[in-house]
């Protein structure tokens, strides 16, 4: 008797394993398929001492198979209004990047080696604001089902493929059900904890799920950075042409 | 009546609808700590710019205004430096299609890569009432046909007039003739100064391992690069420069290599002169290279930057890099660009520029950040030391040394 319970709880727990390699390709699917997508970002930065500066952002992205684009073009605050921020990311070598500047009506070409700089002065850097590839991260060994909020989760490892990545591992906790990340830890170059990024206020838009909110909290200078999701429309018909060198001094 | 109003409330309504206004004012107070006798010893000036943008679908059309008040001048005594003015920049309108442009009016460009000094970017003349180290382009009437290609376009660009350039009056410290001289800022030319300007530009992306940011131009008109010639003192009449232009065939590139987190960059030029004796063939060329250490303390990145200067008349017995007033013809730049990357945007630039020429240096420091989420500071400290025993746009400008700070307010 015990000998058959023993082998139907191995038989089950076989089933209900998963891999983290197949639950970051899960993960993949569940947010991929929106084709492209236009929305406004708000970016609310917290110092350590709570206070808060607000920076408001137009985006557009075009999903691509070997990498997103997408165009930044910031909206507030009024001195660096019209300038724009035009990216083509790529796998397996450095992204593309483009910054306008208004006031000089110029194109600066940027070096985008280092993904691990800050992207405008907030505690995300660029290499948290591009777009969730597979084939970006290495992966091992089984992902834990855990809870986490009352909602079932798998809780996993991931390490950067990238020799450029400001990090070591991120240890991620995707929905059970809807595999959709909840939360992110993100390990420094020293193994050290350096920041966590909550995703919340998830919707579904035109049947594809799409975050509405980030909280990053950087651990080791207690600043936050809140970038919200608003009026996002997915499936617009955009094109290459869309995000054409051309734009930014449009 | 009541259908006019309706339809003309509705047409405002609408043009409203598309219509973005962005701007800023600016007061600016510096102090010259070196400067010569007789010249002004500070200076202070209001400034603003306006620009006004209304898009509707592919269709864009830009009008902008920049207004200067010099302090001297708003006194109305003899020591006016003739800094004020009200300014149209831009107006113009641009249609796109599916894989070309159309663009007619006054507008401003920008052409070049490097740092210090962009040599190629000549299809603006600049406003030489303005702060000597600032770039305050003048609005050029043009118009400009485009073909983009996927990875990048091709340009044809007719440039319709060229225009007279005011300075500043003497008092000003950066008035560089002596007392004595008058200046007359009617442009001089042989043929007409609406002979078109004619441009043909292509530039692109590689796509490559180490990607590639290229562009060529050709251009057949009248050259950025301006000469002058005395007349007087003659019956009573002071000595007086008059400002010339001539035509050119002119050849420019401007390029940015990127190898990992180094950019490495190209300006270059060659003009040879049509119808101007006195003005020699000439080069003028621009290295650089600047890499960036991202996260070089905390979360600052550090920008190191090093450019290279020549500018050389190819022909004897014309006017040399001396009488054109051209300061970078043998020069190296060495910069630091530390960019703190907090809330307020705020950075470090400090640099030497060594004349090897003339024995002349250039060093600055400049602080730039956001206070209050709508105003910019900008502090700015500047050291030249000119040469001692040749007649070089700095040596008639004497040492310098001047302090100057800048409040903006944008909306």
């Amino acid at each position: 008797m015990l000998k058959t319970i023993t082998v139907c709880l191995i038989f089950s727990l076989n089933i209900w394993a998963m891999s983290n390699y197949d639950v970051a390709k899960k993960s993949d699917a569940a947010i991929s398929g929106y084709e492209d997508a236009s929305s406004q970002m708000q970016m609310t930065l917290i110092n350590a001492n709570g206070q808060k500066r607000e920076r408001l952002m137009k985006m557009i992205v075009l999903e691509k198979e070997g990498g997103d684009k997408s165009l930044m073009e910031f909206l507030s605050p009024a001195d660096v209004k019209g300038t724009k921020f035009l990216n083509y990311e790529h796998i397996d070598k450095d992204d593309d990047q483009w910054l306008y500047l208004p006031a000089l009506k110029r194109v600066k070409r940027i070096a985008s080696k280092n993904k691990s700089g800050s992207f405008m002065g907030s505690e995300f850097s660029y290499e948290d604001l591009s777009s969730f590839n597979v084939d970006k991260y290495s992966y091992q060994g089984e992902a834990q089902v855990v809870t986490l909020d009352g909602k079932a989760m798998y809780r996993g490892e991931r390490k950067p493929v990238s020799k450029n990545s400001g990090y070591t591992k991120q240890i991620s906790w995707v929905g059970k059900d809807d595999f959709l990340i909840y939360k992110i830890e993100y390990y420094d170059r020293k193994n050290e904890l350096l920041k966590t990024a909550l995703f919340n206020a998830y919707k579904k838009i035109s049947g594809i799920w799409r975050i509405g909110k980030i909280t990053m909290h950087n651990h080791q200078n207690d600043k936050t950075t809140i970038l919200v999701w608003k009026d996002e429309t997915v499936k617009n018909g955009l094109r290459d042409r869309d995000f054409h060198k051309r734009v930014l001094k449009k | 009546m009541r259908s006019l109003c309706l339809a003309l409330i509705l047409l405002s309504d609408t043009l409203i609808g598309g219509m973005a206004v962005k701007g800023h004012v600016d007061i600016t107070a510096q102090a010259y700590l070196s400067h010569p006798q007789g010249k002004h010893a500070d200076n202070f000036t209001a400034s603003t710019q306006i620009e006004l943008d209304y898009t509707e679908d592919d269709f864009e059309s830009i009008a902008k205004v920049s207004a200067q008040q010099d302090y001297y001048d708003l006194k109305g005594s003899s020591d006016h430096n003739d800094r004020s003015f009200v300014r149209l920049d831009e107006l113009y309108a641009k249609y796109d299609f599916e894989n070309d442009q159309i663009m007619a009016g006054k507008n401003i460009r920008f052409w070049g890569a490097l740092e210090v000094d962009n040599i190629v970017d000549s299809f603006n003349p600049d406003d030489l009432r303005s702060d000597l180290f600032d770039v305050d382009k003048l609005g050029a009437w043009n118009m400009a046909y485009t073909h983009y290609t996927d990875t990048g376009e091709f340009a044809l660009i007719i440039k319709v007039d060229e225009q007279d350039q005011a300075i500043a009056a003497y008092p000003y410290v950066y008035y560089f003739f002596p007392s004595f001289v008058d200046y007359d800022k009617d442009l001089k030319t042989e043929k007409s100064r609406n002979r078109p300007s004619l441009y043909l530009k292509y530039s692109g992306s590689t796509e490559s391992e180490y990607p590639l940011d290229y562009a060529l131009i050709y251009e057949n008109g009248y050259d950025s690069q301006r000469y002058f010639i005395s007349s007087g003192p003659l019956n009573g009449l002071p000595v007086t420069f008059n400002i010339y232009a001539y035509l050119v065939n002119k050849v420019m590139s401007y390029n940015t290599l990127v190898v990992g987190s180094t950019l490495f960059k190209l300006e270059a030029l060659y003009a040879d002169v049509i119808d101007e004796k006195k003005i020699s063939d000439y080069y003028h060329l621009g290295l650089g290279v600047e890499h960036t250490l991202t996260q070089f303390c905390h979360q600052a990145d550090l920008g190191i930057i090093a450019e290279y200067y020549k500018y050389d008349t190819l022909e004897d017995d014309k006017y040399t890099d001396l009488e054109l007033f051209e300061v970078f013809q043998n020069d190296l730049f060495l910069g630091l660009r530390y960019s703190f990357n907090e809330g307020n945007d705020a950075s470090i630039v400090g640099g030497m520029i060594f004349d090897m020429d003339y024995d002349e240096q250039t060093y600055y420091l400049e602080y730039e950040g956001r206070l209050a989420e709508t105003f910019k500071l900008n502090l700015d400290y500047r050291y030249i030391e000119p040469s001692q025993d040749t007649l070089t746009a700095f040596h008639l400008m004497k040492r310098h040394q001047r302090f100057s700070l800048k409040l903006g307010y944008y909306f």
